[in-house]
This record gives structure tokens, C-alpha cells and sequence, in this order.
């Protein structure tokens, strides 16, 4: 993302205090060559207009089984999903229309340029960002029309946020967002974030970067083995873990999920 | 943090924007697959061209009001060859790829449903068709002087039943597949092995009289006698005909129960 360019988009109307994602005991199997794994165990969360919230916790923690919950791509065995009070998969053509998800795995048309790509799902949507502003915004103006087979992963990972953007979304997941990116890049992505954050849109991000959720989320759910193991601030999470609220939001998660330094 | 305040939302479905646009990428990435461009294209043009070269493209087949043995047999062969090609071999690759690389389970998350993905890949999958069956003809008839069919509309219609046919056994190669790579293996084979049967390599008499049968009601030979039907003003065979419903029905009702998205 270029320095200094911000990311506008159109300001999302106020609708009062509402709850833009809601995960209620969550459960979600997986079954393979007999054996059974549960990667989501009675996971609830909740997600409010205009918050940011990260989703934390080591691989293997159920976050993006969590985030295939949330948008609809898998259905829990158990527990309920909605997003600004619909069904993602029930509802589908009402939440896909306000939802925009970067995936954990940037994929997308191989053969495709950047601009071809953007634009492609920009006409998904009825109303949207124009496709060169928001490729100027991603920083990839240079790389517009390169194919996407051609992009270095930062590159194919800026391409993905600006696809998971361009319908304009009102809840964003953002899975893994500044992976692969370089420093610059990486700080401009958490600009962007603030500028969804100033415009009312709703985020879910998910991470491995404490320092990224301590900066930008309201709040941040701990995942453990599939389960929910705290739920706070950042400061109340140390609180939490039973240290000083000034501790760090790293201590308190390796405090938290057990883990050793 | 009540959901009753919650406005309700507007259901988005892509309309004919996201449809042209859909079907322009997929035309986009034919186009940019040279092998899958070229192949199913230029493979049935030459054994179109090899077999006219050695053909005797004047002998008249009496009572088929003056249609020679290159119209009967080469050019339907021909026809179902390209067909087949990008039914069979190349549209399941395309979705054996994008189901590895995950893009069906990116457009997921958009307003696009995969299945529109589908829909495009075979929009442009016939489109590529046409143009093949126009280069066939174009080139049997400027060439060798081939006759058009003295059925128009039945030879229209059982290239039609040709199609379906042939993407229903693309669609179940697409299923079965695991991989991209399997995808090609699996549509080559069942490619070859209907071909083979069908008459590619030879006239089907020749071959042993059950598999010259079953060569019959597969869809390569199938579509074969039905296009040598129509070309020749005859009667499409029963045969013919129940051989392309059957594969059309079944494989279509076994890859719809095996399909994956991912």
C-alpha cells in the first residue's frame, strides 16, 4: 500500500447499536480416513457495529474454521451464525452483499492481472469501490497488469484485501492480513484498517501479531484448541492472565494459552 | 447490542454485469491457456486435413443425395472429435484448477455462487466449440468441397446432444478427479478409450463385433452415426440416440452426487 495514500470508503450508515457478528456454540467436526477431529468446540463470539476484534490464537486453534463459520463457507454441526442479524448461509444473497472476507490463502485467477481480477468482483456487487483507485490505494498500480500467477505473495496478498474491499463491505474478515507483507506494506495495511475503523466498518481480524491487535482492536478472543479461553481488551486480557494490566498483550496470550517462552 | 435495530438487508445477486464479466474472464483464461486453446482446435483440423488428403472426396455414397464418404464419416468424426476434446479433456481440468486452487471457495465469499462459474466455464466452452465446428466445416468445404448436411436442423440437433453428452462426462471427469493433473489423465483416457471405440482410428467394423457395439452407444461413437445420419438424410439410429440420453442422464446424476467445490 503506498504511503500516505488512505483508503476512503463510503461511510456506512449508523443503525444504532447492533451486533455485527454473532457466533453462538460453535462447533465444527472434521472427519478423515475414520478419525475425528474437532477443530471449533462451543465457540461463541461477538462482534459489534464498528468494532475491531482480533481473533488470536497458535496454528491449529480452529480461527479460520472460525472465519469459514462466520461467512458461510462451512456449516457448524452446532451453534448459530449471523451477521448483521442474518444467516450467512441461509441468507446468503442478503450477507454476501455487506460481507467482504480475505482469505487466509490469497487465490484467485491465475492467469488474470490485477486489474482484470479487482474488477471482475467488482461487478459481483451493485454498488462498490472504483477498481484503479482502490489498485492505487493497494499500492499495485506498477503491477495492474501483471497476472496474478505473477505477483510476489505480498503482492497476491494486497490483490486479495482489495478483492475481499471492492463491494464496498460493512463487516470485513481480514485472515491474516499483513502475512507475507514487508514493512512498509504491513504498516500501511494497519492504516487501512483505522480508515475502516473511521468509517464504520466492522472488522474481524484474525492474527499472529499481538502488536497488530493491541494497536488496532477494540477487543480480541483467544483460541485454544478450538475453544475460547478469553474474551477482552487488550489491557483486561493481561488483567485476565492474572498480570498488570500494562503487561503486554503477548504475555497475557502466552499466559493465557499456556504456552512457554 | 439489540438485533431488533437491525435495518433489514437487500438480497444482492450478480446481475448481467457480473454474468459478462464472469464469462469474459473464463473466455480470458481459454484464451491465455495456449494448449487449451489450440489443441481442441487444431487436432481434429488435422486429422480432418490428413484424412481428406487421403480420402477419394469425389466417390458419392448412393442414396444420400450426392454425399461423398468424407462428408458421412471424416467430418462428423471430426465434429464429435472437437466436441469431446474441450467437453471431456479440457473443461474438467479447468475446474479440477480452480477447485485446487481454491478459487471456487474464494467466489464463495462473494455475492457470485460457484455455480455461475460453472455456467460460464460451459458458456465458453460451447462458444469455443462453435468456433471449432465453423473452422471444421469452413475448412472440409473450401478444401475437400464437403457437402453440408442434407438434414440441417437433425444434424443441429444431435451436435446439440452431442454437447450435452459430452460436458456430462466432462462434468463426471470433474467430480472423480482429485487433482488437476488427474483431471487431464482421467479426460484423455476416457477420451481415447470412446475415440478409439467410436472410429477415430478406424472404421468401426473393423474392430471385434462386442466392442464395435459398445463403441456404438458410447458418446464418441454415438454422436458419430447420429452426425452420419443427419449429414446423409437417413433415420439418426435408435441406438445412437438412447447411447447419448443414457450417458447425458447418468453421468450427469453421478457428478452432481460427487461434485465437490472443494
Amino acid at each position: 500500500m503506498t504511503r500516505g495514500t488512505r483508503l476512503r470508503l463510503p461511510a456506512v450508515p449508523s443503525v444504532g447499536a447492533m451486533t455485527a457478528i454473532r457466533a453462538t456454540n460453535l462447533r465444527k467436526e472434521f472427519r478423515r480416513r475414520g478419525r475425528t477431529t474437532v477443530a471449533v468446540d462451543d465457540v461463541s463470539l461477538h462482534v459489534e457495529v464498528g468494532e475491531i476484534v482480533g481473533l488470536l490464537g497458535r496454528n491449529g486453534a480452529g480461527k479460520s474454521t472460525t472465519v469459514d463459520l462466520v461467512s458461510g463457507l462451512r456449516a457448524p454441526e452446532a451453534g448459530t451464525v449471523r451477521v448483521l442479524g442474518h444467516d450467512p448461509r441461509a441468507d446468503r444473497a442478503k450477507v454476501r452483499g455487506v460481507l467482504g472476507v480475505q482469505l487466509q490463502q490469497p487465490r484467485l485467477h491465475d492467469a488474470l492481472t490485477v486489474r482484470e481480477v479487482v474488477r471482475l468482483h467488482r461487478s459481483f456487487y451493485p454498488t462498490g469501490r472504483e477498481p484503479d483507485e482502490l489498485i492505487e490505494a493497494m499500492g499495485l498500480t506498477d503491477s495492474r497488469s501483471t497476472p496474478f500467477a505473477d505477483l510476489s505473495g505480498g503482492q497476491m496478498q494486497r490483490t486479495s484485501i482489495a478483492v475481499a474491499l471492492v463491494g464496498n463491505p460493512r463487516v470485513v474478515i481480514l485472515d491474516e492480513l499483513t502475512t507475507g507483507l514487508d514493512p512498509e506494506a504491513r504498516r500501511g495495511m494497519l492504516d487501512l484498517v483505522r480508515g475502516l475503523r473511521e468509517d464504520g466498518t466492522t472488522v474481524l481480524l484474525v492474527s499472529h501479531h499481538m502488536d497488530e491487535v493491541e494497536k488496532l482492536c477494540d477487543r480480541a478472543v483467544v483460541l485454544d484448541a478450538g475453544r475460547v479461553v478469553a474474551e477482552n481488551t487488550p489491557a483486561g486480557l493481561a488483567v485476565d492472565a492474572g498480570l498488570a494490566p500494562d503487561a503486554g498483550l503477548e504475555e497475557a496470550y502466552l499466559t493465557l494459552t499456556g504456552a512457554t517462552r | 447490542m439489540t438485533d431488533t435495530l437491525i435495518p433489514p438487508l437487500p438480497e444482492v445477486r450478480p446481475g448481467a454485469r457480473a454474468w459478462f464479466a464472469l464469462m469474459g474472464a473464463e473466455a480470458k483464461m481459454v484464451a491465455r491457456d495456449t494448449a487449451g486453446l489450440i489443441v481442441p482446435l487444431g487436432m481434429p483440423i488435422l486429422i480432418l486435413v490428413m484424412n481428406g488428403i487421403g480420402f477419394d472426396t469425389d466417390v458419392v455414397i448412393p442414396g444420400t443425395d450426392g454425399r461423398t464418404a468424407f462428408d458421412i464419416f471424416v467430418l462428423p468424426i471430426t465434429l464429435t472429435f472437437i466436441v469431446a476434446m474441450v467437453g471431456v479433456v479440457n473443461m474438467p481440468s479447468f475446474l479440477a484448477t480452480y477447485r485446487r486452487t481454491g478459487i471456487l471457495r474464494r467466489l464463495g465469499v462473494t455475492p457470485a455462487s460457484p455455480v455461475m462459474v460453472l455456467v460460464a466455464q460451459a458458456v465458453v466452452g460451447i462458444a469455443q466449440i462453435l468456433v471449432g465446428l465453423v473452422l471444421a466445416v469452413g475448412v472440409a468445404h473450401l478444401a475437400f468441397g464437403a457437402n453440408p448436411p442434407v438434414d440441417v436442423w437433425t444434424a443441429v440437433g444431435m451436435l446439440a446432444f452431442t454437447v450435452a453428452a459430452m460436458y456430462s462426462v466432462g462434468m463426471l471427469v470433474a467430480a472423480v478427479a482429485p487433482t488437476p493433473q488427474s483431471s487431464v489423465a482421467i479426460g484423455l483416457v476416457a477420451f481415447f478409450a470412446m475415440a478409439a471405440l467410436g472410429g477415430l482410428f478406424g472404421p468401426r467394423e473393423n474392430l471385434p463385433e462386442p466392442l464395435a457395439e459398445i463403441g456404438g452407444v458410447l458418446p464418441f461413437g454415438a454422436a458419430v452415426d447420429a452426425l452420419g445420419a443427419a449429414w446423409a438424410g437417413d433415420v439418426v439410429p435408435v441406438a445412437a440416440l438412447v447411447g447419448l440420453a443414457v450417458t447425458t442422464v447418468v453421468s450427469s446424476a453421478v457428478a452432481a452426487l460427487m461434485f465437490r467445490w472443494e
